[in-house]
C-alpha cells in the first residue's frame, strides 16, 4: 500500500483526473451549471413560502399582496425544481460516465504503451479491478464533491444575499455554519485517505484473490484447492469489509455534522427571531418590528431549504478520499516506466532489414517490488529481487537480408530474451543492435515491429474468431490470404472441418482448441503478417513429430523469401538454415550442422 | 477488427451466425445467453419472468436469512423520524409564540427552552443517524460474504466446463455480489422506513390537523403508483446493464493477457476503440437505467411540492377566514419534509434495487443450479490404483466431432501408459475426463474396480496428481508455486520434489533461490523453467494416479532426458499416463496408447 501523503497528495491526484477530463469541460461543466439552477430554485420556492407565511401573518397590506402573489409564484416554481433536479441528475450522471469511459480508455492505452512485455510480477486481477473499481470510485469527486459543492456554493452566496440586505447579523448566524459544511469535505478528506486507500487496495486485493484461481483453475482444482481458494477470498472479503467499516465511519461522521451544521444554522435563524420579535426579548423596547420577524422566517425557511443542499456535503469527504485513492492506484499502474524509451528524435526508416548484433549484454531487471508497485496487504514486504544474472553477455549474431539462422540452446539460455530485444520489449545494457544499419533504439518501436513479426513462446489467441486472431497480423487480410496461412501453419483442414469455418470462436487463450492446435493458429497469424523479418519461437512446439517436419519442410515456401530467426531447441534436420548457431553462457556460437 | 461479441462464446450454444443479423443479435442475445444460463429453469417458461422470479427468489433468500441484522437500521431510523417530530413540534410551538402577536393574540409562553429541546433533539438524530450507518453496513457486509462465498464457491466447482472468460465469472463474485450490498443495506431498511415513517408522519400531523394527516396520507398513497409506473421495465435495463460491464471486463482482461501479442502487432489502437465500444455500451445501458430511476425522484419531488402547496393554501385560507391554530399549522408543514424524506431514501435506493435485480439475475442460475450428482467421498486415498476406460463418448459441441469417441483401456499400479497421437486427438480430453473436468457422455470409468463417476469430482482428483499442458503458475513465490500440490509439505520435501523435477538446476542461480517471485503465467521463466516448476508439483503431491499433459514439450533435448529420467521414477509403483508427442518420452516410459480422432488406434501399429 502506498504510504498516504496527507492532504498534499491529495489535491494532485484530483487535479490530474480533472485534467484528464478536460475533453469532457463542456458536459461537467452543463452538469454543474443545472445542479445550480436546481438548488437555487428550490431555495427560491422555500423563499417565497416563507415570504408567504410572513404576509399572511402581518398586517401590512402592501406585503400581504406580495405574499400572494408569493404564493402564486409557488406552483410554477414547484413544477420548476423537480424537473431541474431530473435535469441535474441525467446530465452530471451522463457527464460522469463519459468521463469515466475515457478513463477505462485512457488506462487501456497507458499500459499498452508501458507493459508492452506483459504484466509482469503485477496481478490481472489487480489491473482488472482498478479498471473497474478505482475508475468507477472517481464518480465521487464530480458527482458527491464537486458537483454538490458548486450548488452549496450558490445557495450559500444566495442565502447570505437574501438575509444580509435584511440583517448582516442574521445573514452570519444562518451562512456560518453552511459555510462549515462546505467546506468540511476538504477537511475530512485528508484524514479520511488512508481508510480510502486501504479501501482501494483491499478491493484490488478481493478481486485478485477471485481471479487468480480461475486464472489457473486447472492447476486449483487438480491440487484440490478450492477450500484454499474460498478461504482465501473469504479472508479479503473480511478485509475489505473491515477497511469499508472505517472509511464509512468518517463517513457516518461527515453525515452527522452535516445534520447538526444544517440544524445549527435554523435554530440559529429562530434564536434570532426569540431575541428580535416583537413581544420577545430585547425587541420589545425598540417597538417589536414586524420586518425584523418576517427577516426571522425568511431565514428560517431558507435554513429548511440549504438543509437539502448542505446536509450530505461533509459526507463528500470520504468519497473525496475514495476517489483520490481510486486516482493513486489508477496512476500507480499507469505510470509504470516503459521498458524502452522511444526516441525523442526517430530516424529516418532504413531501406534494409538486416538485423546485426555486436556485443550485447543483457539481465532482465528486477521489478520495484514485489507486486510491482510496492507490497500490497497481506503480503510480506522485501521479497523484491536483486538484479538478475545476465542472460546473455557478448552475443554477436547476423541475419543477413532473406538470411534464415537457427538459434540452439537448453531452455532458459536466453533464446525468448533475445527476440524480446529485437522487439524492443527490452533493451540491451550493452553492444549494439542495429536494423538495416540504423540503431534499434534509435527507431520507434511500432516501425521495428511493423519490420519483425514474432511468434513468441507466449503467443495468445483471444476469445474472438479465428479470422479475427488472425486479422491482429494484418488487419487487411483477405480470406484467401488467411486460408493460404492457415495452410501453411498445417491447421487448414481442421479449421476447413469445423462448421463455422474462420467464424469458429477461439476461446480464452484458445481454450476451444487442443494446445498444438492453438499454437498452429499463432503460428498462422505470424505467417499471414506482411513483416520481412519473422522470429519463431519454438514454432513446432506442441506438434506430432510428423506435422513438425512436415512444417518445417516447407518453411521455405511459408516464409517466402523472408528472413528468419529459428528458435529451437534441436533441429529436426530437414530446416535447411543457412547458418546454426548455438547460445551459450550468453553467446552465440557457430555450431555443426 | 469488427467489436465482435463476446457472448458468442458460450459452449456449447452455436447461434445461427448466417441467420441472424447482427444488428439484432445484439439487442437479443443478452436474454438468449441469459436464458442458456438457467440450467435448472424449465425450458417453457418464457427466459424473463422465469430469470425474474429466480432472482426475487435468490433475494428473498437472502433477506430472510440476513433479517435480524436488518432490523437494527429500521429501528434505528424509526427512532430518528420520532426525534424529527418531536423537533417540529417544538419549532412549531416556538414560531407560533413568535408569530402571536401579530395576529393580535397574547404572545405565546414559548422561547428559549423550546430552543434548547429542539437542539438536543438535533444532536441525538445525528447520533441516531450514525448508529444507523453503522447497522446498515453490517447488514450489507454479512450478506455479501455469504454470497460471494457461495458464488465463487460455485465458480470452482463449474471447473473449466464454465467457458466464460475468466474476467467474465470474476465479476459475478465481486462486482454483482458487491451489487447486492445496496440492496441489503440500504433498499430493504429504506423500504420498511418508507412505509413506517410516512405513516407515523401522517399520523402525527392528523393529531394536529386532521386535513393536513390526510392530504399528507393521499400525497403518500401516489407515491407507489408513480414507482410502479417509472419502474416497468427498469429491472431488465438493469440486467442488461450488468451484462455489459460484465462484458467490458471479460474483454479486458482477456485482452490485458495478452497484451505482448497485441503489442508486438501493434493492434493496441484498434483494441483500445474495441474496449472503448464496450465501454460506451456500459455508459450507455447505465443511462437508461439511470434515466427510469430518476424518473421516479421526480414523481416524488413533485408530490412533495404540490403537498407542501396544497397545505400551505389549505391553512393560508384557514387564517384569512380567521380560525385556525397556528402552532398545528406551522407544525403540519415543518412535518412535510419530514414526510418525504423516507420516500426519497426510498426512491434513491429503489437504484440499488433495480441493480441488485440485475445481479440476483444472473447469479441466481449459478446458485440455483442443481448440484452435480454423485456426491461420494473417499474414505482414503487407496495406495495403489487399478484403472479401466471402457467405450468412453465425450463432444463438447454437437456440431463439432467427438473428441473421444469409445476409447478403453486398462492401466495397472506400476504401469505406464503413454498416450500418443496428433494434436486434437483427444489425449487431453481423455486427462481431463479422468479428472472429472469433463463427465464423459456416456461410458465407464473404474477405479479399483468401482464406478469412478459416482465420486465427487473434487474426490477423483484427490487420487491424482496433474501436469497441464499450460500449467498455471500463479504469482507468487517458485516454492509456493510448488506447494500448490501439497499445502502441507515441509521446506525438505519441497525442496527434494523441486530436485527430482530439475527445478533447483535454475533456482539456485534465480537472485532468491526458490523464493523467488514469478509472475502470473510463469512471467520471469522460460517456457521449459515453468514446466518443471509444474512438474515439481507432481512430484510433491505423491498420488497413486498420475496424469501428466506434454510433461517436456518446452524442453530441450538434455533436461528432457533428464526430467523423462526422474519421472520414470515418480512413475515407479504409481498408475501412470502421459500424454506427449516425444519420441524420447515413448521410448522410456512404457506402453503406447495411439489416439487418433478420438479413438485408439490397433495395438499392432501402434507398439512400434
Amino acid at each position: 500500500m502506498a504510504d498516504p501523503s496527507g492532504p498534499a497528495g491529495l489535491r494532485p491526484l484530483l487535479g490530474r483526473v480533472l485534467a484528464l477530463w478536460r475533453p469532457r469541460a463542456g458536459w461537467l461543466w452543463a452538469g454543474g451549471l443545472v445542479a445550480v439552477v436546481a438548488a437555487l430554485s428550490g431555495v427560491a420556492l422555500l423563499a417565497l413560502a416563507g415570504q408567504g407565511v410572513a404576509a399572511v401573518a402581518t398586517d401590512d397590506r402592501a406585503a400581504l399582496l406580495a405574499g400572494t402573489a408569493a404564493l402564486l409564484l409557488l406552483r410554477p416554481l414547484a413544477l420548476l425544481r423537480p424537473l431541474a433536479r431530473y435535469a441535474e441528475r441525467l446530465v452530471t450522471h451522463a457527464a460522469t460516465f463519459r468521463a469515466l469511459a475515457d478513463t477505462r480508455l485512457w488506462f487501456f492505452r497507458r499500459l499498452a504503451e508501458r507493459l508492452p512485455a506483459g504484466i509482469g510480477l503485477r496481478r490481472s486481477g489487480d489491473l482488472l479491478g482498478r479498471l473497474v473499481t478505482d475508475v468507477e470510485s472517481l464518480d465521487g469527486l464530480y458527482l458527491r464533491a464537486l458537483v454538490p459543492a458548486a450548488a452549496a456554493l450558490a445557495v450559500l452566496l444566495a442565502v447570505a444575499l437574501a438575509l444580509g440586505a435584511l440583517s448582516p447579523l442574521l445573514a452570519l448566524l444562518v451562512a456560518l455554519p453552511l459555510a462549515v459544511a462546505l467546506l468540511l469535505p476538504v477537511l475530512i478528506a485528508p484524514g479520511a485517505v488512508r481508510a480510502g486507500d486501504r479501501v482501494a487496495g483491499t478491493q484490488g486485493e478481493l478481486r485478485a484473490a477471485v481471479v487468480d484461481p480461475l486464472l489457473g483453475l486447472e492447476d486449483t482444482l487438480a491440487a484440490n484447492a478450492e477450500g484454499r481458494a474460498v478461504a482465501r477470498v473469504a479472508a479479503a472479503g473480511e478485509r475489505l469489509a473491515r477497511a469499508q467499516r472505517r472509511l464509512s465511519r468518517r463517513a457516518a461522521w461527515g453525515g452527522a455534522a452535516g445534520l447538526l451544521l444544517t440544524q445549527l444554522a435554523l435554530l440559529g435563524a429562530l434564536g434570532w427571531g426569540l431575541l428580535w420579535a416583537p413581544g420577545h426579548g430585547a425587541a420589545a423596547e425598540a417597538g417589536g418590528t414586524h420586518a425584523g420577524l418576517a427577516a426571522a422566517v425568511l431565514a428560517l425557511f431558507l435554513a429548511v431549504a440549504a438543509a437539502e443542499t448542505f446536509g450530505g456535503l461533509p459526507r463528500a469527504g470520504a468519497a473525496l478520499a475514495a476517489a483520490a485513492a481510486g486516482a493513486r492506484r489508477l496512476f500507480e499502474a499507469a505510470d509504470s516506466t516503459p521498458p524502452v524509451a522511444e526516441p525523442t528524435e526517430p530516424a529516418a526508416l532504413p531501406p534494409g532489414n538486416a538485423l546485426r548484433l555486436r556485443g550485447v549484454r543483457f539481465a532482465w531487471p528486477s521489478e520495484r517490488g514485489p507486486s510491482g508497485w510496492g507490497p500490497s496487504e497481506g503480503e510480506a514486504a522485501g521479497r523484491g529481487a536483486p538484479d538478475r544474472a545476465p542472460v546473455l553477455d557478448g552475443l554477436d549474431l547476423d541475419l543477413p537480408e532473406g538470411g534464415r539462422v537457427a538459434l540452439l540452446g537448453p531452455s532458459g539460455a536466453g533464446k525468448s530474451s533475445l527476440a524480446a530485444l529485437l522487439l524492443k520489449l527490452a533493451a540491451p545494457q550493452g553492444g549494439s543492435i542495429t536494423l538495416g544499419g540504423v540503431d534499434l533504439a534509435a527507431l520507434p518501436a511500432a516501425a521495428v515491429r511493423q519490420r519483425i513479426a514474432c511468434l513468441t513462446q507466449d503467443a495468445r489467441l483471444f476469445d474472438d474468431t479465428i479470422a479475427a486472431n488472425l486479422r491482429l497480423a494484418d488487419p487487411d487480410a483477405d480470406e484467401a490470404a488467411l486460408w493460404r496461412a492457415l495452410d501453411r501453419a498445417r491447421i487448414g483442414d481442421l479449421v476447413r472441418a469445423l462448421p463455422e469455418g474462420l467464424g469458429t470462436r477461439c476461446g480464452e487463450a484458445g481454450a476451444r482448441f487442443s494446445g498444438g492446435q492453438a499454437r498452429r493458429l499463432a503460428l498462422a497469424r505470424t505467417l499471414l503478417s506482411p513483416a520481412p523479418v519473422l522470429i519463431l519461437d519454438e514454432p513446432a512446439a506442441g506438434l506430432d513429430a510428423d506435422t513438425e517436419r512436415a512444417f518445417l519442410e516447407t518453411l521455405d515456401e511459408a516464409t517466402s523469401g523472408r528472413s528468419v530467426l529459428l528458435i529451437v531447441h534441436r533441429l529436426v534436420g530437414v530446416e535447411r538454415p543457412t547458418r546454426i548457431l548455438r547460445l551459450i553462457g550468453g553467446r552465440a556460437i557457430p555450431a555443426a550442422g | 477488427m469488427p467489436g465482435r461479441d463476446p457472448r458468442d462464446a458460450f459452449p456449447g450454444h452455436v447461434p445461427p451466425r448466417a441467420a441472424a443479423p447482427r444488428s439484432r443479435k445484439r439487442g437479443d442475445n443478452g436474454v438468449d445467453r441469459a436464458a442458456m444460463r438457467r440450467r435448472s429453469v424449465p425450458r417453457s417458461a418464457t427466459p424473463d419472468t422465469a430469470g425474474d422470479a429466480a432472482a426475487r427468489a435468490l433475494l428473498a433468500r437472502e433477506g430472510r436469512a440476513g433479517r435480524r441484522r436488518q432490523a437494527a437500521p429500521v429501528l434505528l431510523g424509526l427512532a430518528a423520524a420520532l426525534c424529527g417530530i418531536a423537533q417540529a413540534w417544538l419549532i412549531a410551538r416556538l414560531l407560533a409564540a413568535l408569530l402571536a402577536p401579530l395576529l393580535g393574540n397574547p404572545a405565546g409562553a414559548a422561547g428559549w427552552p423550546e430552543l434548547l429541546g429542539a437542539a438536543l433533539l438535533a444532536l441525538l438524530q445525528a447520533g441516531l443517524g450514525v448508529a444507523q450507518d453503522r447497522a446498515q453496513l453490517a447488514a450489507g457486509i454479512a450478506a455479501r460474504a455469504r454470497l460471494r462465498g457461495a458464488v465463487f464457491a460455485r465458480l470452482l466447482a463449474d471447473g473449466p466446463a464454465d467457458e466464460r472468460p475468466v474476467g467474465e465469472r470474476a465479476t459475478l463474485a465481486v462486482d454483482r455480489v458487491e451489487a447486492l450490498d445496496g440492496y441489503f443495506a440500504r433498499y430493504r431498511p429504506a423500504a420498511a422506513l418508507a412505509l413506517l415513517v410516512p405513516a407515523l408522519v401522517a399520523a402525527a400531523a392528523a393529531l394536529a390537523d386532521p386535513v393536513s394527516g390526510a392530504a399528507l396520507a393521499v400525497a403518500g398513497l401516489l407515491v407507489p403508483v408513480a414507482l410502479a409506473l417509472t419502474g416497468i421495465g427498469a429491472a431488465q435495463a438493469s440486467a442488461r446493464q450488468f451484462e455489459a460491464l460484465q462484458r467490458l471486463s471479460g474483454r479486458f482482461l482477456d485482452r490485458m493477457r495478452g497484451l505482448p501479442t497485441l503489442v508486438l502487432f501493434n493492434r493496441q489502437e484498434a483494441e483500445a476503440g474495441s474496449l472503448g465500444r464496450a465501454a460506451t455500451e456500459l455508459r450507455l445501458r447505465t443511462m437508461r437505467v439511470l434515466r427510469v430511476a430518476f424518473l421516479s425522484g421526480v414523481a416524488q419531488e413533485l408530490l412533495a411540492a404540490l403537498a407542501l402547496v396544497c397545505l400551505a393554501i389549505h391553512h393560508g385560507a384557514e387564517f384569512r377566514a380567521g380560525g385556525g391554530d397556528l402552532a398545528a399549522a406551522l407544525f403540519t408543514l415543518l412535518l412535510v419534509p419530514a414526510f418525504f424524506a423516507p420516500l426519497r431514501a426510498f426512491s434513491a435506493a429503489y437504484q440499488e434495487r433495480l441493480a441488485a435485480r440485475g445481479a440476483a439475475a444472473a447469479l441466481a442460475p449459478l446458485l440455483d443450479a442443481p448440484v452435480e450428482a454423485g456426491g461420494l467421498v473417499l474414505e482414503e486415498v487407496p495406495p495403489r490404483v487399478v484403472l479401466s476406460v471402457q467405450d468412453v463418448h465425450l463432444r463438447y459441441d454437437p456440431a463439432r466431432p467427438p473428441a473421444l469417441d469409445g476409447v478403453s483401456f486398462r492401466v495397472m499400479p506400476g504401469e505406464t501408459l503413454v498416450l500418443a497421437g496428433p494434436s486434437g486427438s483427444g489425449k487431453t480430453s481423455l486427462l481431463r475426463v479422468l479428472l472429472g473436468f469433463r463427465r464423459p457422455d456416456s461410458g465407464r470409468i473404474a477405479i479399483n474396480g468401482k464406478d469412478a463417476t459416482l465420486l465427487a469430482p473434487a474426490e477423483l482428483r484427490r487420487l491424482s496428481s496433474y501436469v497441464g499442458q499450460r500449467a498455471h503458475l500463479f504469482r507468487d513465490t517458485l516454492r509456493a508455486n510448488i506447494r500448490l500440490a501439497r499445502p502441507e509439505a515441509t521446506d525438505a520435501e519441497v525442496e527434494a520434489a523441486a530436485e527430482a523435477a530439475r527445478v533447483m538446476e535454475f533456482a539456485a542461480a534465480l537472485p532468491a533461490g526458490l523464493d523467488t517471485l514469478v509472475g502470473e503465467g510463469g512471467y520471469g521463466l522460460s517456457g521449459g523453467q515453468a514446466q518443471r516448476v509444474a512438474i515439481a508439483r507432481a512430484f510433491l503431491r505423491d498420488a497413486p494416479l498420475l496424469l501428466l499433459d506434454e510433461p517436456t514439450a518446452h524442453l530441450d533435448p538434455g533436461t528432457e532426458a533428464e526430467v523423462l529420467e526422474s519421472l520414470r521414477r515418480l512413475c515407479l509403483g504409481r498408475t501412470a499416463i502421459v500424454a506427449t508427442h516425444s519420441r524420447a518420452a515413448r521410448a522410456t516410459l512404457g506402453r503406447v496408447l495411439e489416439l487418433s480422432a478420438g479413438r485408439v488406434v490397433p495395438v499392432a501399429r501402434a507398439a512400434g
